[in-house]
């Protein structure tokens, strides 16, 4: 089977890094170009093994009856895959790859590079660690090595004060959010003896106490700091900004997902789905989500400095999908319910392709002009008209300008809002308008007259062109045909993550 | 009898918490998530222990002087959980004392309340 | 399924508003370039301002734009709510701490109240 090569081939490439390194700058280049191609055909081979039979994938890493023929109930770490882990591990696969190649041309001035392309695989094995697994110490180890690489990331430039300050701060919390998360997972394992999801299912649909809603509430603490809502999202406008800027791309895009919006999602809907009251859970995710959606637009709109007002944008629209994801909990089971969750997910991998985008553009800018301070910044359309053109595509495709690919997980989250609660909808269009300020501001100082700084200004090289010019083909081929995507694509999506039952039989066996 | 552990586990946590919150010495803030880490250890052993008809369990070893139905044993899987645990523990305090140290050369201070050049 | 897009009508629209913003670009063209042919006062301006028409006794900015103050009515309008939310982000990490711990406590007293 294919599906542990995901995690070996990372992996192996990762701690063998350094050795590679020993031979050279072009051998290690090359074999950190080569594992992310590798992760990515096999991420692309797992998704389309899923989406053509919709069949879950169990992998036990062990024997599978080891209790003997009676059993028939692996005592394993078992890893689960179902259509939503794939679809994440497929984006995740590609912007990684995409990131990689990136960095190559624009990490060339740093020093200590081989640490970087270790850390960089290590951080891609973590993600996608937690996407396929289905036990939940499992997802806190792969949690962990994806935190602890982000952190050793966002301060890698540590000459700087900026990089240090953000990655102190940056630390510090998340390991506290990640002792909340542990604390979850303690008490669950105290109460019902098991950390499989799906034999946990099955136990607390069985008996549900306090403390199973206490270990909620802890492990969804936890997961909303991992993926940046108001009012713990304080960490990702320090570290987003200080972080070089391929990096930033990887976390503004990936790691705010896979580490907290597809833990929250699974843990709501595949552990936990029928033994509460729903309709709490919900009505608590939207509170979060508008908030989100007022606090971190707003805040993008008075920012001079251009990366933050690109973090501060992640957060703003980690606001939509909280609200998309919020609604499909509170409608649980009707039609309405279904079109805000494909909404949710359509978006989570609409936003890591045009973030990534937005992300890399400013790297390109950051190379060649030396500043990010925007008031310093006006005119850089002359001198650079290929960087500017990828950035209006980017930000008119998050603004959710029809023919790019925004528009459409956009126009889902609005209608399914306006029919579940219309108060919902105009809290949604309000944080559109403060993103569309933001951008537009943006927009007028790169289109203006040029002024000193960019002087010396010129297109990146090759190396830096090649992945926005994917993504912008990317975003504009996914914009063509939105809604065959979702059909196609989003809707079983929706339709897998509902049915706990598959999710619990496939490992279970009907016992 | 009282549950003397979970009480201490769940004081280490309320100390660790404690500590984050009002200390503004960096290393502190070091100590407190090393204490956090520690109550939650302590905590997920506590879970293993369980008495069976009366009889107080032992460690789980298999030595090979076991009868058939005579010592029960303290559940396994909290340990391998927690052990885990503990490395993952060490790495992120690893990271943290290098950031300290870095942040110190860049500052000149350990005060937490000095960090402070990037707001709004 | 919700809603209804087909690709021609955006290209229809699309083709319309090319030409009315050509349109436009001619008059703004027409009515600001006055009597100059070359160097940068055939620029059409796009924030109000000729670059050499001096008005005595007003000030006349000189070089680059940038865009500090696109947007200005929307930012003065509500400007008391972003003057708390920039008082809110203050930079200390206790404040960060305490933001998890209130988040904490309302998660877990909304679970356990209700639910």
């Amino acid at each position: 089977m294919m599906l542990p090569f995901l995690i070996i081939i990372p992996l192996l490439g990762a701690f063998s890094m350094p050795i590679m390194s020993l031979l050279g700058e072009k051998a290690r280049n090359a074999w950190a170009i080569l594992v992310s191609a590798l992760t990515l055909g096999v991420a692309s081979k797992v998704f389309y093994d899923v989406w053509s039979t919709r069949q879950l994938v169990v992998y036990t890493l062990g024997a599978n009856t080891p209790l003997g023929k009676g059993v028939n109930f692996p005592i394993r770490i078992l890893w689960e895959v179902d259509l939503f882990g794939a679809l994440i591990a497929l984006t995740i696969a590609f912007v990684g790859f995409l990131a990689v190649l990136y960095s190559i041309e624009y990490m060339k001035h740093d020093t200590g590079l081989d640490k970087y392309y270790t850390l960089i695989l290590t951080l891609e094995l973590g993600m996608l660690g937690i996407v396929i697994t289905g036990d939940l110490f499992n997802f806190y180890v792969f949690l962990e090595i994806m935190s602890i690489a982000s952190y050793a990331l966002v301060a890698f430039r540590n000459d700087t004060w900026e990089g240090i300050e953000a990655g102190i701060k940056y630390m510090f919390v998340g390991s506290l959010a990640s002792s909340f998360i542990l604390l979850g997972i303690a008490l669950l394992y105290g109460q019902y003896g098991t950390l499989t999801m799906s034999y946990l299912a099955v136990k607390i649909a069985q008996n549900p106490t306090l403390v199973g809603r206490v270990a909620l509430g802890l492990l969804m603490g936890g997961l909303l700091f991992k993926s940046g809502a108001v009012p713990v999202h304080m960490w990702l406008s320090d570290a987003h900004p200080a972080a070089p800027s391929s990096i930033s791309a990887m976390l503004s895009g990936l790691v705010i997902k896979a580490g907290g919006i597809y833990a929250l999602t699974r843990i709501a809907f595949s552990i936990y789905a029928t033994s509460i009251n729903i309709k709490t859970v919900g009505w608590l995710v939207i509170f979060f989500g508008c908030l989100t959606l007022i606090v971190g637009n707003a805040m993008a709109v008075v920012q001079t400095d251009m990366k933050r007002l690109f973090a501060f944008s992640s957060v703003g629209q980690i606001g939509y999908i909280l609200l998309g994801i919020g609604i499909g909990l509170a409608a649980y089971g009707t039609k309405i319910g279904d079109i805000a969750l494909a909404g949710a997910i359509y978006h989570t991998v609409n936003h890591a392709l045009m973030k990534a985008l937005l992300f890399l553009t400013a790297g390109a800018v950051l190379h060649e002009a030396g500043t990010k301070n925007l008031n310093e910044l006006s005119g850089i359309a002359k001198k650079m008209p290929f960087t500017s053109f990828a950035f209006l595509v980017g930000a008119a495709a998050i603004v959710g300008l029809p023919p790019l690919n925004g528009f459409a997980s956009k126009w889902l989250i609005y209608e399914s809002s306006a029919l579940y609660n219309p108060f919902l909808a105009a809290i949604a269009v309000a944080g559109t308008a403060f993103c569309t300020a933001a951008y537009i501001r943006v927009i007028f100082t790169f289109f203006g007259a040029p002024s000193e700084a960019v002087e010396n200004a010129k297109e990146p090289g090759k190396a830096m062109i090649v992945p926005m010019l994917v993504l912008i083909t990317a975003i504009i081929i996914m914009g063509l045909l939105p809604w065959q995507i979702n059909d196609r694509i989003m809707l079983p999506t929706v339709d897998m993550l509902k049915d706990q039952l598959h999710y619990v039989i496939a490992v279970v066996g009907g016992a | 009898m009282i549950p003397l552990q979970f009480i201490t586990a769940f004081l280490m946590l309320f100390m660790g918490f404690y500590a984050f919150l009002y200390k503004r010495n960096l290393l502190k803030l070091i100590l407190a998530l090393d204490v956090i880490d520690s109550g939650i250890h302590l905590l997920l052993i506590s879970f293993g222990y369980r008495l069976e008809d009366g009889t107080l369990p032992t460690a789980p070893i298999y030595t090979g002087y076991e009868t058939l139905k005579g010592t029960p044993m303290v559940g396994p899987i909290p340990q391998a959980l927690v052990l885990t645990s503990i490395v993952i523990g060490v790495c992120v305090l690893a990271l943290a004392t290098a950031l300290t140290i870095n942040a110190y050369r860049h500052y000149g201070s350990l005060d937490i309340n000095k960090l402070r050049r990037l707001r709004g | 399924m919700f809603g209804y897009w087909d690709a021609l009508y955006f290209i229809y629209v699309l083709l319309i508003g090319l030409i009315i913003s050509y349109l436009v670009f001619k008059w703004a063209e027409r009515s600001s370039m006055g009597t100059r042919r070359t160097g940068n006062g055939t620029k059409i301006f796009l924030s109000g301002e000729d670059e050499d028409n001096v008005v005595p006794q007003f000030e006349h900015l000189k070089g680059y734009f940038t865009g500090r103050h696109t947007m200005w009515g929307l930012i003065r309008g509500i400007n008391r709510m972003f003057i708390a939310f920039r008082r809110e982000h203050t930079g200390l990490l206790s404040d960060y701490v305490a933001y998890l711990f209130i988040t904490v406590a309302i998660i877990l007293g909304v679970l356990i109240i209700w639910g």
